[in-house]
């Protein structure tokens, strides 16, 4: 069975380690090219016109999966409020019709997570045993750890490394050395000799760098093109970033820790709660209650990424401005007709607007 | 002197009813509900440029048009009663869900609408069982009476006039404004009569909220009607019918509106109308799933279909002109001599 999965950020990694674990070859599990322009006009051109920025980047992968002679899609699935639990209808419409002879499978990530993920694992292996599969998920979810580890030193280090553009060189490599490990201990190993080399980072002793806060929809979130980078331009800008949601919390609390009852929102939930009632689908009530929490831990800014016309990101948008909590707040909003420079441009005068206030504050 | 004094104790509670939304699906379930409580239902005018031109520019930018035009509802009827009334609607179904932005609806109006009167916001979701709604219910009528009694005869009245106005519709085939106002004429009695050649009949799926406000369609309906045609809308079919046609194409529906689009747009094709006018405001996101589904299946059933994507700046001669070609089109595949 050949199976191919849409790009997420670097959710291939982990995919790859758990395939290959399971003894799985090249040829049974295709992994799209990197999303390129190619991939989005491949998207943007059979999607329907309005659907959303997401929707779009993973129909071009899935085409280019198909390109390359996938069978069976993997496509995740909710059923939020969102358009997430239309994708895989319309995407596997639009495959049939461009003459590819597919079959969906789904990953469920709205309800019985965990168990939608091993069910998968063992369909797409053939029912590998459970003893295989259990170690070679936790393997892969290892290297999906590490990977948002050595992220998360490198979003602080750009902010204030002396030779600019160093901090993500390493980063680079670190994906690599730990894409390309083999055993749990070597990821362990690796993770930690990066770390290390981050840490040896000459920093800039003078920089006091403004504190950004990364909200929003979690697939422009966290996926790099799908955002344009937006993380490493703000680095470059000198912002230190934060960014609570990552794709190891996610899993970390979806798979594990809410079936049991433990809720990783709760508090940003709670500080919504004044001005937004209710989930409102999507990642809208963590926005608003991101953007109090974090304007109350003393972030110089909030910057707010969403798919355009995504309906719970709209209304987190309308909310956002009313809220007593008073922070500035940059939306921007991800689709194809976004270009870098323009986004820089905005990101500039955000980061100076920040950099006046504080020291407005000061005075 | 006492008498004034008495007239302005049982002064009724005004509850403010926007004429955007909800509106059309379910006026006469609320105002019987709030009627039977003893207080007044007011409802703000049809839609009309002053309505939208306070309602845009509150809103965000990328909100849809509906919503925008409800904001300017809300702030129409803001100094003229004492509740607002904006339900937030989950879930009328095992597992389909409204729109976000229905949802976030009564904290959106709470945002940008800092003048609003106390909004009245019951979150119902069906998921949650009979006891959670009732709950709802109670807590709602809570605010104009203690008497549980009365509160549960006044649910069960305004579920009896829903299917009554549902009912009213889809047999006589008649369009949600005509039989909330009364203003229906039998269909015998319209110009068709007249008319030898027998009529077009084409179908208007959409949202109710977007085919049934002629600010947002430009009189979308009747304009078309003017060409000729008789014109269906999905609630002049039976609610059943609808259910039967939805599971056919894409079986568990997701969401509450996919029965309008989907549902309605398989079982006119099914029902071998002369075309499909699909009609939608740009931005929705359900919609920009579902129209695709529709458009296919009138390409496979090769029927004429329309797709007509609105927003705050649609021209009407725009509109007009795609509206004529989609219907000359229609006319020269029936071969219809006009």
């Amino acid at each position: 069975m050949r199976v191919g999965i849409p790009h997420f950020g670097n959710v291939y990694i982990p995919v790859k380690a758990i395939a290959q674990k399971l003894g799985a070859s090249d040829k049974e599990l295709i992994i799209p090219p990197p999303t390129s322009q190619r991939t989005l006009d491949l998207g943007v051109k059979y999607s329907p016109v309005e659907a959303c920025l997401p929707f779009k980047l993973t129909l071009g992968n899935l085409i280019e999966a198909s390109e390359l002679g996938a069978e069976v899609l993997v496509q995740a699935r909710g059923t939020g409020i969102c358009r997430l639990g239309y994708y895989s209808k319309n995407q596997e419409q639009i495959l049939h019709d461009l003459g590819y002879n597919i079959r969906f499978v789904h990953l469920d990530v709205s309800h019985h997570k965990i168990w939608s993920f091993l069910k998968l694992v063992k369909d797409m292996t053939n029912n590998a045993p459970w003893h295989k599969i259990i170690p070679a998920g936790y393997f892969g979810l290892s290297k999906l750890f590490a990977l948002d580890k050595v992220e998360k030193v490198v979003r602080k280090l750009r902010a204030v490394e002396l030779e600019k553009g160093k901090a993500n060189q390493i980063y680079r490599e670190a994906i690599r050395a730990i894409a390309g490990a083999t055993e749990g201990k070597e990821v362990k190993r690796v993770t930690k000799e990066y770390i290390e080399k981050l840490n040896r980072v000459l920093k800039d002793p003078k920089a006091d760098p403004v504190k950004v806060s990364i909200v929003g929809e979690i697939f422009v979130v966290l996926d790099p093109f799908a955002n344009m980078d937006i993380e490493l331009e703000l680095g470059k800008l000198g912002v230190e970033v934060k960014r609570t949601m990552s794709l190891s919390r996610w899993v970390k609390y979806s798979l594990f820790l809410n079936p049991l009852g433990i809720d990783e929102w709760k508090e940003v939930h709670k500080a919504a709660m004044p001005y937004l009632k209710r989930d409102v689908g999507g990642d809208g009530w963590e926005s608003v209650g991101e953007k109090i929490v974090h304007a109350r831990e003393g972030y110089d800014g909030i910057i707010h990424l969403a798919p355009f016309t995504c309906m719970p990101e709209i209304v987190a948008q309308n909310i956002m401005p009313s809220t007593r909590e008073n922070i500035p707040v940059l939306t921007v909003l991800c689709d194809e007709q976004m270009a870098k420079p323009g986004m820089i441009t905005r990101l500039e005068a955000f980061v100076d607007l920040l950099k006046f206030r504080r020291k407005r504050r000061r005075i | 002197m006492l008498q004034v004094e008495e007239l302005e104790d049982r002064k009724m509670i005004k509850v403010g009813i926007p004429r955007a939304l909800y509106y059309y699906q379910y006026y006469p379930a609320w105002k019987t509900f709030f009627e039977k409580l003893g207080a007044e239902t007011v409802v703000s005018p049809p839609t009309n440029k002053a309505i939208f031109t306070s309602g845009n520019p509150r809103a965000v930018a990328e909100t849809c048009l509906p919503v925008k035009i409800f904001f300017g509802h809300v702030i129409s009827l803001a100094d003229k009663c004492d509740y607002m009334f904006i339900p937030a609607i989950r879930s009328l179904g095992e597992k389909a869900y409204h729109c976000s932005k229905f949802l976030g609806l009564p904290d959106m109006v709470k945002a940008v609408v800092p003048e609003c009167p106390p909004i009245l916001d019951p979150e119902i979701d069906l998921n949650k069982g009979r006891h959670n709604l009732q709950k709802v219910i109670y807590s709602l009528g809570h605010h104009f009476t203690s008497d549980k009694g009365k509160i549960k005869k006044a649910f069960e009245e305004a579920r009896k006039a829903n299917l009554a106005y549902q009912k009213q519709m889809s047999n006589r085939a008649i369009t949600p404004v005509e039989a909330i106002d009364g203003t229906y004429r039998s269909k015998e009695e319209t110009d068709f009569a007249l008319d030898m050649s027998p009529p077009l009949k084409i179908a208007i799926i959409g949202h109710p909220y977007v085919i049934y406000d002629d600010y947002i369609n430009h009189r979308l309906i009747s304009r078309v009607e003017a060409m000729r045609a008789r014109v269906f809308t999905p609630e002049m079919a039976h609610q059943e019918a609808l259910d039967v046609a939805l599971a056919k194409v894409v079986g568990k529906p997701h969401w509450s509106f996919e029965v309008d689009v989907i549902g309605a747009g398989e079982y006119y094709l099914q029902a071998k109308l002369d075309g499909i006018i699909s009609v939608a405001v740009f931005g929705c996101g359900p919609d920009s799933m579902m129209i695709d589904i529709v458009r296919h299946r009138a390409r496979e059933l090769k029927t004429p279909f329309l797709h007509l994507s609105l927003d705050e700046h649609t021209s009407e001669g725009g509109l007009v002109t795609r509206l004529e070609a989609f219907i000359d089109m229609v006319k020269r595949k029936e071969r219809i001599c006009v």
